[in-house]
């Protein structure tokens, strides 16, 4: 029992030691492609910095035509579906996407991604929304969220995630332009976090991984003192 | 050189944590190449797994006896390694076929070197203490170039579970299924 204890003891210990390090411990199974930073981590090794993307949209009877506006290096792309802008007067449309060639640090915010400027030279009309697409590198956790601001000193809002993307992006819908990034809050789980019992999750996850690593460690425990002096466990003695 | 691996458990334990920490780290910078994250992390696993060369089965913790238990344990030590950030982030997304393949070899390749071969090494030299914090303090160091410092103690306190269990149960069957289940949720 004493070795359940502890065992117990270590589960507990690695739960704290991970939720400290929003989003959790991860092992670090990297993109195929380096991510380029404006500012990279110490880690980060060489690096190429981040690319703009300009992106000229035919307007057609009044209607903008659908495509894509990318950076060259593919960190970020923001399509558009036909109408998608406010085109009254206007025969195309230009989207510009430049990163920001400083780091923004807002207060309980974390952002794993570089801050990037989208401007159009029309604003999206009414109710209409663009799909917006950041990579992000495995050298940062996992991003909660994509954060949006008119001006880079804040103020930064979330505008969420889609909970599906394909592996190190991460997707949302925009109806408007400006600064964005992924990232993380700092200060309190993020939107998409378990919540039970009015948001008391850690004694809850604690409590149910007792029971679990309780349940499958006692039997495994229980076989090997029983069988300590057999020959059966010359196995585990070599 | 051998025969003195054979006779000498210090020189063992030199010689595999110098060699699981020299597989890891080349492994590290090798992923951040262009197009060559598979092939490091697969030849990277296949390269931890030679750690275990010469070592019985039973010394590494394998073996097939209670082997549904030591399975249970293995998923059991999967939702403790992935809870934390699967509560924090909700739906993580999946590793591409190419990426989860590598994921694998590296999970089962890294518990052989630390909770297999590093850890059986440091028992004999120092006992079941030695090799728990050893063979943490080793994994921990092995990841330091692979992760940000905000995440070693998780990485860590990871590795100790991982250790604990290997020595609570003695078996390392349990922590190859944890460890595979998560990297591949992570």
């Amino acid at each position: 029992m004493r070795r359940l204890g502890i065992l117990v003891g270590a589960a507990v210990t690695y739960l704290f030691a991970a939720w400290m390090v929003a989003p959790g411990f991860y092992d670090g199974f990297g993109p195929p492609q380096a991510y380029n930073w404006t500012c990279p981590p110490p880690q980060a090794g060489a690096n190429v910095k981040p690319s703009s993307g300009h992106l000229d949209i035919k307007v057609i009877n009044g209607v903008s035509d659908a495509n894509s506006a990318f950076t060259d290096d593919g960190q970020v792309v923001i399509g558009f579906l036909p109408g998608t802008f406010d085109s009254a007067g206007k025969t195309t449309i230009s989207v510009d996407i430049v990163p920001l060639d400083s780091c923004p640090k807002p207060p309980g915010i974390s952002f794993v991604t570089n801050v990037y400027k989208i401007t159009a030279s029309a604003p999206p009309a009414k109710g209409k929304t663009a799909g917006l697409t950041l990579r992000y590198s495995n050298l940062e956790p996992d991003p909660s969220d994509v954060y949006q601001a008119s001006d880079p000193a804040g103020p930064w809002k979330s505008i969420g995630r889609n909970e599906q993307a394909a592996p190190f992006t991460v997707d949302t819908r925009v109806d408007s332009f400006g600064y964005f990034a992924a990232g993380y809050p700092t200060a309190s789980p993020p939107p998409g976090s378990v919540t039970l019992g009015g948001g008391q999750t850690l004694p809850i996850i604690v409590a149910v991984l007792i029971v679990v690593v309780v349940l499958a460690g006692l039997p495994l425990a229980i076989v090997r003192r029983r069988q300590r002096s057999t020959p059966a466990d010359e196995e585990e003695k070599g | 050189m051998l025969s003195v691996l054979r006779s000498h458990a210090a020189a063992r334990v030199v010689a595999i944590a110098a060699y699981v920490l020299v597989v890891e780290w080349t492994r590290a910078l090798a992923i951040q190449a262009p197009g060559a994250a598979v092939i490091a992390l697969v030849l990277g696993g296949a390269a931890l797994g030679v750690a275990a060369v010469g070592w019985p089965a039973g010394r590494l913790g394998l073996g097939t006896s209670r082997l549904g238990l030591r399975l249970l344990g293995g998923v059991a030590l999967g939702v403790v390694l992935i809870l934390p950030a699967a509560a924090r982030s909700g739906a993580a997304p999946m590793l591409p076929v190419g990426l989860a393949v590598a994921a694998v070899a590296v999970s089962i390749g890294e518990e052989i070197a630390f909770r297999g071969a590093l850890y059986a090494a440091l028992e004999d030299l120092g006992g079941a203490p030695a090799a728990v914090v050893g063979s943490t303090l080793l994994w921990t160091l092995a990841h330091a170039l692979s992760h940000p410092p905000a995440f070693l103690g998780a990485v860590a306190a990871a590795g100790l579970l991982l250790a604990l269990w290997r020595w609570a149960c003695r078996d390392l069957v349990g922590p190859i299924v944890g460890h595979v289940i998560a990297d591949l949720a992570l």
